[in-house]
């Protein structure tokens, strides 16, 4: 007999996986309409609030799948983003098909859940894959041209992805001869000699396709500008941010023994995504197109999370800076999580309004001219992340940046820190350039409608944006325990 | 005493902005901002009536816990550094809301940023967290930059991006500074702090702060606050900004946002000037010293009347650095009061300014001429306020500059000698060959139409040349206040704690 209570910390995966099949199935024998779309609110809705006041501190099913603060942080995350996403589809999938669009959502946020979860290496690899192959049919799903091109990209460089991390994983099990993460942990790794820094070189590039690292980042902008917007948004703020959750469990957890050498590979990898990508971002006409390298910039200010890990460690206080160097990471994730989604909304919204008019391109940035009077809402909401994105106070952009550039100068990393402000100065360049376009131009066209699920969904990330800032105690804290998680006792 | 002035005094303004930019028609959001900035106004006269001018000690304090985790607390306060300049705030937010009274295009949001500016700037000068003072600090580039950018010239992009990111990278130096200030030191109970005076106390400590270290946090913070104000050779951004910006922001960018940079100066800088490398002091005397003469001499080669006006403020802001770095009590608080002074005599600069370039169509010095035949009652105002801003004794300029200059040649003659020497001279020079050639002489023909500007801009202008002249023959209105600041400034820091108030 199962004891159904027992598993009460997983109900959140239960609830959305049967959703989703009871969705696709009835949504084959029955015209929905509207009604999958409000089914996957609820059910999201109700798996937060299950993540939220679930118990943790338990691992289940043979070690495998871990349920503690951390894992609850990043599936809160996920919950989020997949949320406002569905919310914002709400005025836009209604037609015949929308049941599938909305399970595969449901699909992929479970997959990401599984991954936030995961212990084992093998667990962690097939809710990699659910993920990745519900977001691979979605990057398609309008079956425009640019839609194909852009998800056959994504599905490429998935898959040689995931390839790679697998071979990584397979290097991993012949050492220690267990996939759990806990036992590779306690492997002598650096005992087999080269092996490990192939095993090593593998995860982190399969691991930095998912999370966008330069030089591992070519397909982000073409997917994030082709496939639907709203699909872009969950790609840009949910499954990469699925790699972060992966790469914490492994390269922290597990390779910690190897962080001389991860150490010094994440420095140079954030020092270059993050400059690369802000660099690139003041060149782009396409707004899509300067988020996707905005999202590449905001990869590795997070991955300075990981560099200030291993500097810390041979500091005195070392575990505290850790701490906080996680913690900042995680609040950057949230925050640019809740941030990114909030924009690619607000592209979405412009786009479906001048689409429908006509026009080349519908995410060209001189659509946006004067967009504060075509489209009051949607403009006020895009300028707010923008200045989010920059990290200008009081918002939760600010606070990610505060605290993770903070922990750099805490571990003496004064050099990466300089970088990465300088960085944030830079970006301001490319996001000034779109407020200027909404706020300074003359209106390129009459007023826009602005459809009840796109407004609801933004100001609704609108009001997160600023509570994380001007409210930052309790996340900070959450953050802090979540990143204690992760160090050794 | 009403309770939580300050925040209420901050909380006011930013109700108003929220509130005028929801309204739909001008009458509505010039009301909104007359009377959002109309109560900061009155408290903050009703403070300075409560206000006790001897004592060194932080008064109207507030303090509650915000991030304990970080120790980041919301903490409020106002001593001698920063009440005059609460002051000059409510002043000239609310005279330049007067002076804005027929502004017609988007006149809500024009409002609306005005207050939010208001907001911004009182926080910097009443914060005493650095998280806190770093928001604020932050805040008031937003609405500078849609000032800039909406209501501007036609280069107005440029100059709005140009001030929003060289005074950005500038905070950023700073805030990368309070990081390691924060990180050095440790509470007595291992825990950490934001809070400005008992990071500035420890700074003091050889054994926390080694002079190498401090010597680095000292350079991070001078520089942003040096950008701000803004001194040579950091200045460049300051001219583009004010030539683009509309009247109301010239204004409020040069009364009030360049004394952010002043205040920073006196708040932190000088507590930490006697524990650095003394090169620092040679540093800043230099950059003051070339600060005022590379302002003069800019400004008598302008053509633009408005340019000239704005590196005028390069020039005596030149006075607040050299007063502040010759840390003697007369030229601290000298360098206070011309904070203050030059904040009000700058408004009526660059209202005339922007009054010339209304009535005429022109800000180009040699295309004006005699207008003081069709404007006599506007020639007056701004005779006056060229001469208050030129030093003429009965003004408060006057008392200001007398003060730095007498103060700071005790420890420094030979920098105030050179600017005894070169900079007064063509001061007076700059300021009467412009007023002289715009104003009167024979009147231009196509001139012949001009007339004396509204009544609402006449009175915002004369007001504040009453206030010059006020605080010219009753300087000890202010300098009271300075005196015993300055005095504050040149011993140890005292901590909240300490005071026994929190």
């Amino acid at each position: 007999m199962v004891d159904i209570a027992y598993y009460a910390p997983l109900w959140g995966e239960a609830l959305l996986t049967l959703l989703a099949v009871l969705i696709i199935l009835f949504g084959s024998l029955m015209k929905g309409g509207k009604i999958w779309g409000y089914l996957s609110v609820a059910g999201l809705a109700a798996a937060l609030a299950l993540v939220m006041s679930s118990k943790t501190g338990t691992v289940f099913f043979f070690d495998t799948l871990s349920v503690d603060v951390i894992s609850q942080f990043f599936k809160a995350v996920f919950l989020v983003v997949s949320l406002l996403v569905v919310i914002a589809s709400l005025s836009r999938y209604t037609a015949k098909g929308s049941d599938e669009y909305y399970s595969l959502i449901l699909l992929a946020t479970v997959g990401m859940m599984v991954v936030a979860s995961s212990v084992d290496l093998v667990t962690l690899f097939v809710g990699f894959e659910l993920a990745s192959l519900s977001t691979y049919a979605l990057a398609a799903f309008d079956k425009s041209k640019r839609n194909l091109e852009a998800a056959m990209k994504y599905f490429i460089f998935g898959s040689v992805s995931s390839a790679m991390m697998l071979f990584g994983f397979s290097l991993l099990y012949g050492m220690a001869g267990s996939t759990r993460i806990a036992d590779i942990a306690n492997t002598a790794l650096s005992s087999f000699g080269p092996a490990t820094l192939v095993a090593l070189l593998f995860v982190i590039a399969g691991f930095g396709f998912k999370m966008a690292l330069v030089p591992f980042h070519m397909w982000a902008p073409d997917t994030y500008e082709g496939a639907p917007p709203l699909v872009s948004a969950l790609l840009a703020a949910g499954s990469k941010k699925m790699g972060f959750a992966a790469a914490f469990r492994v390269i922290i957890v597990a390779l910690l023994a190897l962080r001389l050498e991860w150490y010094l590979a994440f420095a140079i990898l954030a020092a270059i995504t993050m400059t690369l990508g802000n660099l690139v971002a003041c060149w782009q006409n396409n707004v899509r197109r300067i988020l996707a390298y905005s999202s590449i910039a905001q990869a590795g200010y997070i991955s300075i999370a990981f560099v200030v890990v291993g500097a810390a460690s041979a500091m005195p206080n070392g575990q505290s800076i850790a701490q906080l160097g996680i913690a900042g990471g995680l609040l950057l994730i949230l925050g640019h999580a809740l941030m990114k989604t909030g924009a690619f909304i607000g592209t979405a919204q412009v786009a479906s309004m001048v689409g429908s008019t006509g026009g080349n391109d519908p995410d060209d940035i001189s659509n946006y001219a004067g967009l504060g009077r075509r489209a009051p809402i949607t403009a006020f909401c895009m300028l707010i992340f923008m200045f989010a994105l920059a990290g200008i106070p009081p918002t939760a952009g600010y606070i990610g940046k505060f605290v993770l550039f903070s922990s750099a100068i805490y571990s003496n990393l004064v050099w990466l820190a300089v970088l990465a402000i300088l960085n944030s100065a830079l970006s301001l360049y490319y996001y000034l350039r779109i407020v200027s376009y909404m706020y300074l131009k003359e209106p390129a066209g009459p007023r826009m409608p602005e459809p009840m699920g796109y407004a609801a969904a933004l100001v609704l990330t609108l009001i997160a944006v600023l509570w994380i800032g001007i409210f930052p105690q309790g996340f900070i804290d959450w953050a802090m325990q979540a990143a204690a998680v992760l160090l050794p006792k | 005493m009403i309770s939580n002035a300050l925040s209420l005094m901050i909380a006011v303004p930013l109700l108003g902005a929220v509130i005028a930019f929801l309204t739909r028609s001008r009458a509505q959001a010039r009301i909104v901002a007359l009377i959002a900035s109309l109560i900061p106004l009155l408290l903050s006269l009703q403070m300075y009536m409560e206000f006790d001018k001897s004592s060194k000690l932080m008064q109207f304090v507030e303090s509650y816990a915000w991030v304990p985790t970080l120790g980041i607390k919301y903490t409020l306060g106002v001593d001698g550094i920063g009440f005059p300049l609460v002051l000059l705030s409510t002043i000239v937010s609310t005279l330049v809301i007067i002076y804005a009274w027929g502004e017609d295009k988007r006149p809500n949001q024009f409002f609306a940023l005005l207050l939010l500016n208001e907001v911004g700037v009182l926080g910097v000068f009443v914060a005493l967290d650095f998280f806190l003072f770093y928001i604020f600090w932050e805040i008031v580039l937003l609405p500078m930059y849609f000032l800039i950018g909406i209501w501007g010239g036609p280069r107005k992009d440029y100059s709005a991006i140009k001030f929003f990111i060289y005074t950005h990278v500038a905070s950023l130096v700073m805030l990368l500074a309070i990081f390691a200030l924060y990180f050095t030191y440790q509470m007595p109970d291992g825990s950490r702090t934001f809070d400005m005076l008992t990071l500035l106390q420890a700074t003091a400590d050889k054994a926390i702060f080694p002079t190498g270290l401090l010597n680095i946090i000292f350079a991070g913070l001078l520089f942003g606050f040096l950008v701000k104000m803004p001194a040579f050779p950091f200045h460049s951004w300051l001219p583009d900004a004010h030539v683009e910006a509309p009247t109301a922001g010239s204004v409020v960018l040069a009364a009030l946002l360049l004394k952010m940079g002043g205040y920073g100066i006196f708040r932190v800088i000088v507590p930490m000037l006697p524990h650095v490398d003394k090169i620092f002091v040679t540093i800043i005397a230099v950059i003051a010293v070339l600060s005022i003469l590379w302002g003069a001499f800019m400004a008598l080669s302008q053509k633009d009347i408005k340019k000239l006006v704005a590196y005028s403020s390069v020039s005596h802001m030149g006075f607040v650095t050299l007063g502040a770095v010759a840390f003697t009590w007369l030229s601290i608080q000298g360098a206070m009061f011309q904070q203050f002074s030059h904040g009000i005599i700058t408004c009526v600069l660059f209202m005339s300014a922007g009054t010339i370039q209304h009535s005429a169509g022109t800000r180009v010095i040699s295309e004006l001429g005699g207008l003081a035949d069709r404007m006599p009652k506007f020639a007056f105002i701004i005779m006056a306020g060229f001469l208050a801003s030129l030093g003429l004794p009965g003004m408060s300029g006057f008392v200001a500059e007398f003060m730095v200059l007498t103060g700071s040649f005790a420890t420094l003659p030979v920098y105030t000698m050179i600017v005894v020497f070169l900079s007064i001279a063509i001061t007076a020079a700059y300021h009467l060959w412009a007023v002289q050639k715009v104003m009167f002489g024979p009147i231009l023909k196509k001139y012949i139409n001009v007339h004396d500007p509204h009544a609402y801009e006449l009175f915002s202008m004369s007001m504040i040349i009453l206030l010059t002249l006020i605080f010219g023959l009753q300087p000890s209105l202010m300098t009271d206040i300075m005196g015993t600041a300055a005095y504050q400034l040149m011993e140890p820091v005292k901590t909240l704690a300490q005071m026994g108030v929190i």
